[in-house]
This record gives structure tokens, C-alpha cells and sequence, in this order.
């Protein structure tokens, strides 16, 4: 189901649009970014901003009314990615912590993280940083108290609904399980990153 | 071209902002202060966007390996060149051996100076800005050390010795009245506290960084939870958690956040927030979409004539 285009002035410099799925933003967004007009197009999991300039608003306007939902292809098909996990220890230091709240052993945790497809959803917050949907409902999992400055590059989290993998090191407030060893990040790849919305993957524990 | 001596407290490499790789969860970056770097780089003849030096409390000093042409804007508590004062907003010509001392100012928080043909840098994702939290840009992602060697871009002299206009020169105090539109989920806060936002003036908190700065001084309630799925935010936009502390977002902002987005302060004065120090006074004033983007055409034509002559 596609939801109707109906964009909403936010600010001087941003108009944002409400939609279906997190899949159906990623296909919006890439439409908006095709235009000179627009700065920046930014899908969020159920919306999607653009900017401009503040002077080109009424130009924006005319031509974000112009939108149908026919004009953005559906989701692409796309491949199964197997990304090997190294879980707990160094690797995921609050591994234990989780497997404790959820009431699960190691085991069994990585037994039920690595036996379901699971899929990107959107990459933001940070450079890369990998949204994916998958988790059992039952997990619903809070982030740290007090966020680590530092997360190495590959770190592998979980928090709410979601499984989070930092392309890059930086700050990160989700509770650690394990890191991959994948290429997550090269600069001289098109795009850089390794992961994109849309896009099935499967766990394994190595 | 210039070897640093004394880095400051944070000193980094911002040029142009990354546009168009957001999606990737790529912030802007840049200087906090896009005004201050323009203006800098039009007194040695370079694109307002062309690389330049963000020192954050001064407290700056680099030695002159080579001739250049050099201009300081921003934030300026004195500065000299070889001992002697030197006046900001002004082509300045060095000598080696010369040394150029940039002293921590009283008001406002980032000096910026900028180098004829700009500073080189590293690229990454189409931009020479500096993202420190992820290391990448600038001068190996990191901040400036004591010993590090910067080369401009090109040929470092400059013929003409130029004068910012007195007209458009930024006047920094410890107050700032800043325009701002509301935001998606500003309903989200109670009626008290919509009206809160602008009408009351907040003292910036301790955290002032690249990445955002928390509005104190009045706790903002929500009306619901605040639960809210990841959405796309921006530099500029106000982000209020559930601890009622609103959080403006500077040039390194994340992509995405889950916090309800309560205003956005608008792009006509969204420079002035890289001159805010903790302890300073901040107002909203209320405009809308139309009223900002109107504001932001005047300071443009008012700039124009001076950033494009």
C-alpha cells in the first residue's frame, strides 16, 4: 500500500512527507535526490524531509505537488547477505547483561538472533550506522544509561526492534552483542557502505 | 605553509558542507559558523566554502613556514602577528618566521582563519570538513597538534590587502536573538511550554559542541510519551528528550533521532549558533515557513554585494 505524497513545510528549509514503510521512504527519498532543488532527501523509518534553499521554496512546492506515488519504483529485489558475527566476550560486552534482561542464555540468544532473515531498514544517526529489522517481539531492548564515547567500527547492537552495526567507530549508546570482521566501510567503493535499506540479511556466529 | 605550535582547545579543518549523503547517515559538517569562515575567505579572494581553520577558545598560535595571505573573523578577544596587534576582518601578508598568536575570546566561542586557495585537507563523501567523531576529513579526521604542518591549496599570496565593510560585520554578544520556525512534533509539548519556547529565554548549557548544544533553564514538558520513530533531523533543529532539556543541533548533527523535533531555528541565523557559550542568554523569536525564508533572502541581498563582488 502507498501512502498519498503530501509533503508539509517544516521550517524555512525543509518540507517533510509521511509514508507506509521504511522501504517506501528509502524509494521516495532516492526520487527527491534526483533534483537539483533539493539539498538533502532524508528517509526516516515512516517519513521523509527534504532541503532547500529558502529562496527556491515556492519552486520546491510547485514541483513536490507534481509527486504521484506512481513515481518511485517499488522495492528493489534484492540478494541474501550472510554476515559472520563474533558474539559476546571483547566483542559484545553487554552481551551477558542482555541475555539476563531477556531471561535467555548465550546460546539461545544466538541461536534465535542467527536463525531469522533479517532486513536493513535505513542507515542514519551516524555515517553507515545500520537500522535492521528482524528481532523476535518479545525483545524490546533499552539503550545504555550512559552512551560509550567510543564504539570500535563493526560493533554489533541491539535496541527496541532493532539490530544496529556501526560502519564506522564513534560514539554509541546501544548494548554491544558482538562485532563483524565484514568490510562495512570502504571510501573507494560506490556507495561506501557495505549494508542498504532494503537489503535481507542472515547472522552467523563465528 | 603554517606549523602549529599551539593547537587551542579544539581546532579543526571545515570547509564546505557534505550535501546529498545524508541518507547515508553522513552529517553536514562545516564550520559552525558559515558567515564567519565566507567572510574570511573573501578577504584573501576565495569561495566562501573554501577550507579554512575553526579555532574554538583560541588560545592558537602557528609559525609562518611561507609567504601567505591570511584573514581572521569570528569570534576575536586579540590576536597578533610577529608581536604586534593585528586587527580581524582584514588581509593580513606574512613572512616566515613570522608567528601568528590567536588569544581565547571573551564573546563568542570559534575565530576562523582562513588562508589564500584555502588549507588542504582529506575528502571524504565529496567535502573536505572535518567529522571528528568518526575520524574522517580534515587533517586525518582529528584536531589540530602541536607540530602539525598546513599547506594551502594553490598559490598562498594575495595581491590586494581587503576590509570587511563595517555594515555586515557580525557583532557578537552574550545574548542571541535567534528566528526559528516551529517543528513536526512541537504539539507533542504542553500548551505551557509551547508557548515556552518562545517566549522565555534560555541559558546555554555546559555541553556546546559540534554536534549540539542543550537549552537550559526552563524544563519543556510532553504532552504524550515523546515515543517516536527515528526521524530525519537537521543543523538547526530543536530536539526536546524526555529529560525537558532542549538540544539545538550545530553543523556535525546526526542524520536521524528519535526525539520529538519542538522548532528549527531558521537558516537566516543559524550561523550565530557556532558563537554560543555556555552561560549565554538564547531567545526564540517565532516566525513562519514564509517569514524565515524572507529573512533569509534580506540577509542575502544584503551580504551579496560584498561575498559575490
Amino acid at each position: 500500500m502507498r501512502s498519498e505524497v503530501k509533503f508539509k513545510r517544516l521550517a524555512d528549509d525543509v518540507f517533510e512527507c509521511p509514508v507506509g514503510s521504511p522501504l517506501e521512504a528509502q524509494n521516495l527519498a532516492r526520487v527527491l535526490r534526483a533534483s537539483r532543488l533539493v539539498e538533502d532527501a532524508v528517509p526516516g523509518l515512516n517519513r521523509v524531509a527534504v532541503t532547500f534553499e529558502p529562496d527556491r521554496a515556492d519552486d520546491v512546492q510547485a514541483w513536490l505537488d507534481t509527486l504521484r506515488p506512481t513515481d518511485w519504483p517499488a522495492s528493489e529485489p534484492s540478494n541474501t547477505l550472510e554476515v559472520d558475527i563474533a558474539y559476546g566476550g571483547a566483542d559484545g560486552p553487554d552481551l551477558e547483561a542482555v541475555c539476563a534482561t531477556l531471561g535467555l542464555s548465550q546460546t539461545a540468544f544466538i541461536a534465535q538472533h542467527t536463525a531469522q532473515t533479517h532486513t536493513v531498514e535505513m542507515l542514519g544517526f551516524t555515517p553507515g550506522f545500520a537500522y535492521i529489522s528482524g528481532l523476535s517481539d518479545a525483545w524490546s531492548l533499552s539503550r545504555l544509561s550512559d552512551p560509550r564515547p567510543r564504539v570500535p567500527a563493526g560493533s554489533v547492537g541491539i535496541s527496541g526492534r532493532f539490530t544496529g552495526v556501526y560502519a564506522l567507530a564513534g560514539p554509541g549508546g546501544w548494548p554491544l552483542i558482538g562485532r563483524t570482521a565484514a568490510a562495512l566501510f570502504e571510501a573507494d567503493r560506490d556507495p561506501p557502505f557495505l549494508l542498504h535499506p532494503g537489503q535481507h540479511l542472515r547472522f552467523r556466529s563465528v | 605553509m603554517l606549523r602549529v605550535i599551539k593547537p587551542g582547545l579544539q581546532t579543526t579543518l571545515q570547509g564546505a558542507p557534505r550535501r546529498g549523503v545524508r541518507h547515508f547517515g553522513v552529517p553536514a559538517c562545516g564550520p559552525a559558523d558559515t558567515l564567519s569562515l565566507a567572510l574570511a575567505n573573501r578577504l584573501v579572494g576565495n569561495a566562501p566554502t573554501a577550507t579554512g581553520l575553526e579555532i574554538t577558545y583560541g588560545g592558537f598560535v602557528a609559525a609562518v613556514e611561507r609567504a601567505c595571505a591570511i584573514a581572521i573573523t569570528g569570534a576575536f578577544g586579540g590576536a597578533t602577528v610577529a608581536g604586534r596587534n593585528i586587527a580581524p576582518h582584514r588581509t593580513l601578508h606574512l613572512k616566515p618566521g613570522d608567528e601568528i598568536d590567536i588569544a581565547p575570546p571573551q564573546i563568542g566561542a570559534r575565530t576562523y582563519l582562513a588562508i589564500r586557495s584555502g588549507f588542504q585537507a582529506d575528502e571524504m563523501f565529496g567535502a573536505a570538513s572535518t567529522y571528528l567523531p568518526a575520524a574522517f576529513g580534515g587533517l586525518s579526521g582529528r584536531v589540530l597538534q602541536a607540530q602539525d604542518r598546513l599547506a594551502a591549496n594553490g598559490l598562498s599570496t594575495y595581491s590586494e590587502t581587503l576590509t570587511t565593510p563595517d555594515a555586515i560585520r557580525p557583532v557578537f554578544t552574550a545574548s542571541f536573538a535567534l528566528r526559528a520556525c516551529k517543528s513536526a512534533e512541537t504539539s507533542l509539548l504542553s500548551r505551557t511550554s509551547q508557548a515556552c519556547i518562545f517566549a522565555e529565554s534560555f541559558v546555554a548549557g555546559r555541553q556546546a559542541t559540534r554536534m549540539g548544544l542543550a537549552l537550559t533553564g526552563h524544563t519543556l514538558e510532553l504532552a504524550s510519551d515523546g515515543k517516536m520513530l527515528s526521524a530525519p533531523v537537521f543543523p538547526g533543529l530543536i530536539q526536546c528528550p524526555p529529560s525537558g532539556t532542549p538540544i539545538v543541533l550545530l553543523a556535525d548533527a546526526q542524520t536521524t533521532g528519535g526525539y520529538p523535533r519542538i522548532a528549527s531555528i531558521a537558516r537566516c541565523d543559524r550561523h550565530l549558533l557556532g558563537q554560543i557559550r555556555p552561560g549565554n542568554f538564547v531567545q526564540l523569536l517565532a516566525r513562519d515557513p514564509d517569514q524565515a525564508a524572507t529573512a533569509y533572502r534580506e540577509k542575502k541581498a544584503l551580504l551579496a554585494p560584498w561575498l559575490d563582488g
